[in-house]
């Protein structure tokens, strides 16, 4: 998924006729992947499993995941991204992958390559994980593993799960300020344990200067950022050179 | 013009003295816990602490309203959901809903008959009686409730209905249905007790988490059969940018629209018409808890020139919020 340099189309995505049409792209000339894609694009996690079964009889899996699995979540992005889809949709396609994913990690006999692990969770006392489901959804589609500690984690056991996986970076997502205070505990103990990653931190609560105000804190404005900023922390990018190139 | 007078005013049409400034949401900070003398968590489950902390709106902002409850526990509790304390290691914050909720999509959500009785919610009637004897008819008393849909989304958790919204739309009604009845009762029960005016807060209904289209076709009749069966005037607040929604909001019959800055007040006036009051001023985590006075009013300016007629916290208050930029909002409004 290509992360977008330019916002304007997202403070359009509402604009005054509020019926925002769009259609799914094709992603793929073969009929039996753009099928596939077709029930991702369609949040079919019903329906997509006999699809991705009959695929496998004639196609390797791996190919279905990138080209159909994945061409269709990243269509399933640039939909949300274009104000067309919501997040129910979002949600609905992720499953839908993560079905057909499995179903092909099953025939290969062992899980598919990822990029690199990114450890994703919700802050304590927070127990509105929606804005890391669409997080967590986006890495996925963009090929990295996600190590999901979902919602209402304490500080500790966020520094314990990174010391455990080593993921290229971390995410926090907030909607109460009275959660997000987490934050900061959480950079300085990385960073007491030898842990220099990215730590992305977004949510409704959630503004730049507050996550710039300490170590490691890099300001996700919007979920569809995650999956360039992950692709950053994996070409080994610092959190400080990230935070230049991401905020500010 | 006391307060009261003066928020009537512009829900009549008519000129007020000044604009009026108070907040469709909590407007509880710990600095007005010091001075009112009540804390967290009594706050949110006993009757006299959480009026002192409400009327602080007024006896320490200068408010119009006092406003309250401080989370939006009550009417998921007495339905079932188990509250989780706000405490998160020594500071006290604002009660959610435990996981697991209670039902599944394919349970049938039941309205418990003493529901008036159960949870929190007598401390909360309480409360309001507390807060009517003590300002008496000089300002305006704002009784809370919780939108259907945000209900449902307690007893379902946020996920499961979100996916329900596409896969098993019908599947919603009757958890929307009981949603709708808890905030009516509840409001009612608000008004016997000595409200004024009912807030009905419906995050979960924002175009932020479910598509319009879910909105327009599911939960407007229920917040139209609602606000039908509210005497008082009805505020409706929806978090997030609801401009995808907002012409469908101004047909639920609430008479006052509260939204956040990130919401175009200019369109809400187009869509709704002359008729819609329109409330907001600045956001509450990014300007109101982190900015300082000048960023406060100048905001608060903004939202007043593209239209806000009732200046306001854009959402609930982060409890950190310093005093002087809740003061600050009232320093815009007496200049309007």
């Amino acid at each position: 998924m290509k992360v977008l340099d330019d916002f304007s189309n997202i403070f359009k995505r509402y604009d005054l006729d509020l019926e925002v049409t769009g259609e799914a792209r094709t992603v793929s000339q073969d009929s039996a992947m753009q099928e596939i894609a077709q029930f991702v694009v369609d949040g079919d996690d019903d329906g997509i499993l006999p699809v991705v079964k009959k695929a496998l009889e004639s196609k390797s899996p791996i190919d279905i995941i990138n080209d159909a699995l994945i061409a269709g979540m990243n269509e399933v992005s640039r939909l949300w991204d274009e104000g067309i889809y919501f997040l129910p949709q979002v949600i609905l396609s992720s499953d839908a992958m993560n079905v057909g994913i499995a179903e092909c990690e099953a025939k290969m006999g062992k899980a598919m390559d990822r990029k690199s692990k990114v450890v994703t969770h919700t802050a304590e006392g927070d127990i509105h994980d929606i804005g890391q489901v669409i997080v967590n959804a986006l890495l996925n589609a963009n090929g990295f593993e996600v190590v999901n500690l979902g919602a209402d984690v304490p500080v500790e056991k966020v520094v314990a799960a990174c010391k455990e996986h080593r993921p290229v970076m971390v995410t926090g997502t907030a909607l109460m300020t009275t959660t997000m205070t987490a934050f900061p505990k959480i950079g300085h103990q990385l960073k007491a344990a030898g842990l220099n990653i990215p730590f992305i931190c977004g949510g409704g609560a959630v503004c730049e200067e507050y996550v710039t105000s300490y170590e490691l804190g890099v300001w996700g404005k919007e979920a569809s950022q995650a999956p360039g900023m992950a692709e950053d922390a994996t070409s080994g990018e610092s959190w400080e050179s990230m935070r230049d190139k991401w905020n500010g | 013009m006391n307060s009261k007078e003066r928020v009537m005013a512009v829900l009549n049409h008519q000129k007020p003295d000044r604009m009026p400034c108070f907040g469709a949401n909590s407007t509880v900070t710990y600095e007005q816990m010091e001075k009112a003398g009540a804390y967290w968590p009594e706050g949110h489950d006993e009757a006299e602490p959480m009026a002192k902390q409400a009327m602080a709106a007024h006896t320490v902002l200068g408010f119009d309203a006092v406003r309250l409850p401080f989370c939006q526990t009550f009417e998921a509790v007495a339905l079932g959901c188990i509250r989780k304390p706000g405490k998160i290691r020594e500071i006290e914050g604002i009660p959610g809903i435990e996981h697991p909720p209670p039902y599944k999509l394919d349970d049938t959500p039941v309205f418990p008959a003493d529901f008036l009785s159960r949870g929190y919610i007598p401390e909360l009637l309480k409360a309001v009686e507390f807060i009517k004897k003590e300002l008496g008819d000089e300002v305006l008393i704002v009784g809370g409730i919780i939108g259907p849909f945000t209900i449902a989304g307690s007893l379902l958790d946020s996920v499961p209905i979100l996916k329900a919204t596409f896969k098993a739309p019908q599947k919603i009604r009757p958890f929307l249905d009981v949603g709708e009845k808890a905030g009516t009762a509840l409001a009612k029960a608000l008004i016997d007790a000595g409200a004024d005016m009912i807030s009905c807060e419906d995050m979960t209904a924002s175009p932020e988490l479910i598509h319009p289209k879910t909105y327009k076709a599911y939960e407007m009749e229920y917040q139209r059969k609602q606000f039908d069966a509210i005497s008082v005037p009805k505020i409706l607040h929806i978090c997030g940018n609801v401009d995808p929604i907002i012409e469908w909001m101004g047909q639920t019959g609430a008479d006052i629209l509260s939204l956040e800055p990130k919401a175009s007040a200019q369109l809400a006036r187009d869509k709704c018409g002359p008729e819609a009051i329109l409330m907001g001023g600045v956001d509450t985590a990014t300007t109101l808890f982190m900015k300082d006075v000048a960023t406060v009013k100048q905001g608060c300016e903004e939202s007043v020139a593209d239209g806000i007629q009732i200046l306001a916290p854009g959402c609930a208050v982060a409890p950190g919020t310093p005093t002087e930029n809740l003061l600050a909002m009232v320093d815009v409004a007496k200049a309007h």
